[in-house]
């Protein structure tokens, strides 16, 4: 079908000149040929627009075709319509059958088939349906601004101390928020905005709702209403107020109206509830949800303490058991038995060194008896020469023995007892004068002589 | 845990946020002795305050336009929700 033939431009009169025409030859009328007087018929029709108001049948909107046709009908009459698709596709809301409409447009003739057809350039849906238009069209500019998109959504605070709420004070609606609300989350301070939600001036007053909401430190907003018609809900689909849901400056939850009730308001909004008390309901944790979560929070809490403690104790057990905290006296156990030996040697080295001394002296004194009784059985002179030479010996002996004596007296004042007593030690003998070395020589009652530096302590066992 | 603040001032959430910070922390089991001690207490304290502002408060509604009707306390408005 090629329907471009209804606006291709013929070589034909133009309809001033064929009206002219047909005027001008009443009486010797020039014959027009069929295409000529189809022609001028549809130019001077296109001049007649009529508005026609009617039920839609029979829509057909196949793709590839470039124009809609439909049938506009009323109790007892139909007309053919047509509509080219870039008009058709400008309207926003698709015709479905059934509904009503008023059309916009001029009587055309498709020329090859001879087909009468109404041209139609706009329709508007009556009485609801337009509304529902306008709001379908507003609804089609706000989503192509980008208003709509779901990256333009805000999360809602977790735990808001400031709600705000944008509806009718009158009527359950609020009492439903505001219950729900308390019930919930009743730390949250509430703002009320109680103002129209019908009524021409409905949008101003919620526009100013939500301002005011925000401005006193909301930190979202539950907006809606209660039930209604769809006018009732219209000042919803206002776009001063879907504006103001979309650049309020805090989150918006809206409930409006009831589950299928959608208002542009809804589409911009942060997130749609179904009503009034269902939005109240997602501004604010679940009061339970939250007491179980603190709860929860307790045992963690708790129970990492209690961990901890473990730990910490575990630990210091282990420290505990250590045989340096347990013995401590093992810690000196080497220097102990150091000293044990040393003393030991001290007190075996120091009899014996002196016995030594003794016999060397005596064992000199005897060879200097002996040497002197063999020089007097000899020749006197040789006696000078002999006394001289065993004063020289003796001499020398002397000498000698007073250098050994002095070093054997510095050794003795090293090993003395005394010094070692003059810093502080002792030495502890029993009643029978044994030195006491152990806890097993000594018994409770026995009395011991404790030496010290300057003298002997007589002490008495008390335990052992 | 620089200069904790009185719990009484927080908000809600800012003693949630904190007590949460706190379990974690001690469940990472990284403290001192003294320090779990000292972090259990706080949490003990923000966990008895936020489960008493849940059960204690009472809602403030402040006005801001319109004049709100009394309409009933929850009990009545229970018996009359559809």
């Amino acid at each position: 079908m090629k329907v471009s033939d209804f606006s291709a431009p013929a070589a034909a009169p133009t309809a001033d000149e064929s009206l002219a025409q047909a005027a001008g030859h009443v009486g010797a009328p020039e014959p027009l040929s069929v295409s000529e007087f189809l022609n001028s018929f549809n130019k001077s029709f296109k001049r007649f627009p009529f508005t026609i108001k009617g039920e839609v049948s029979e829509v057909n909107a196949k793709a590839g075709y470039r124009a809609v046709y439909f049938t506009l009908k009323d109790a007892s009459a139909s007309l053919s319509c047509l509509m080219w698709n870039e008009r058709y596709q400008r309207m926003g809301a698709p015709l479905s059958v059934g509904m009503v409409i008023e059309v916009k447009g001029h009587l055309s003739v498709y020329a090859s088939k001879g087909r009468m057809n109404f041209d139609v350039e706009s329709y508007t849906l009556a009485g609801e349906g337009n509304l529902r238009l306008q709001v379908d069209q507003l609804a089609r500019k706000l989503e192509a601004e980008g208003l709509m998109a779901p990256e333009r959504k805000r999360p809602l605070p977790a735990y808001p101390l400031t709600i705000g709420v944008v509806t009718s004070p009158r009527g359950s609606a609020v009492h439903d928020v505001l219950r729900t609300l308390r019930r919930q989350f009743p730390l949250a301070k509430v703002l009320l905005a109680g103002v129209p939600v019908e009524g021409p001036q409905a949008p101003e007053w919620l526009v100013y709702g939500l301002q005011m909401a925000a401005y006193n430190g909301a930190e979202v907003i539950v907006f809606g209403r209660g039930g209604g018609s769809f006018e009732d809900l219209m000042p919803f689909n206002d776009e001063r107020v879907a504006r103001a849901v979309a650049t309020c400056p805090v989150p918006v939850v809206t409930g409006i109206g009831h589950e299928p009730d959608t208002t542009i308001s809804d589409m911009v909004a942060d997130l749609r509830a179904s009503t009034p008390t269902a939005a109240a309901d997602a501004v604010v944790p679940d009061k339970g949800a939250l007491e179980g979560s603190l709860t929860a929070l307790g045992g963690r809490l708790s129970a990492a303490m209690g961990k901890s403690l473990a730990l910490h104790r575990t630990q210091l057990q282990r420290y505990a058991f250590l045989p340096l905290f347990s013995e401590p006296k093992r810690l000196f156990d080497s220097e102990a038995l150091t000293l044990d030996s040393l003393s030991d040697r001290l007190s075996r080295a120091l009899p014996g060194a002196l016995e030594h001394n003794r016999q060397q002296l005596e064992g000199l004194a005897g060879r200097l008896a002996r040497c002197a009784g063999s020089i007097a059985g000899r020749q006197r002179h040789s006696v000078d020469q002999a006394q001289a030479q065993m004063q020289g010996i003796a001499g020398h002996l002397t000498h000698r023995f007073h250098a050994e004596a002095s070093l054997a007296a510095a050794r003795l004042e090293d090993l003395s007892p005394l010094t070692i007593l003059a810093r502080g030690y002792s030495v502890t003998r029993a009643p029978d004068g044994s030195v006491v070395k152990s806890v097993a020589q000594t018994a409770p009652g026995e009395s011991l002589a404790i030496s010290v530096s300057d003298g002997t302590i007589t002490a008495t066992v008390t335990s052992a | 845990m620089t200069e904790q603040k009185p719990i009484d001032e927080m908000s809600f959430r800012e003693a949630m946020t904190e007590l949460e910070g706190i379990v974690t922390l001690l469940e990472s089991n990284t403290l001192e002795l003294e320090d779990s001690l000292k972090n259990y207490e706080r949490g003990v304290a923000l966990l008895a305050s936020l489960q008493k502002r849940l059960s204690a408060a009472d809602q403030q509604v402040e006005v801001l336009v319109g004049e709100l009707a009394f309409h009933g306390s929850d009990e009545e408005q229970d018996t009359t929700l559809s």
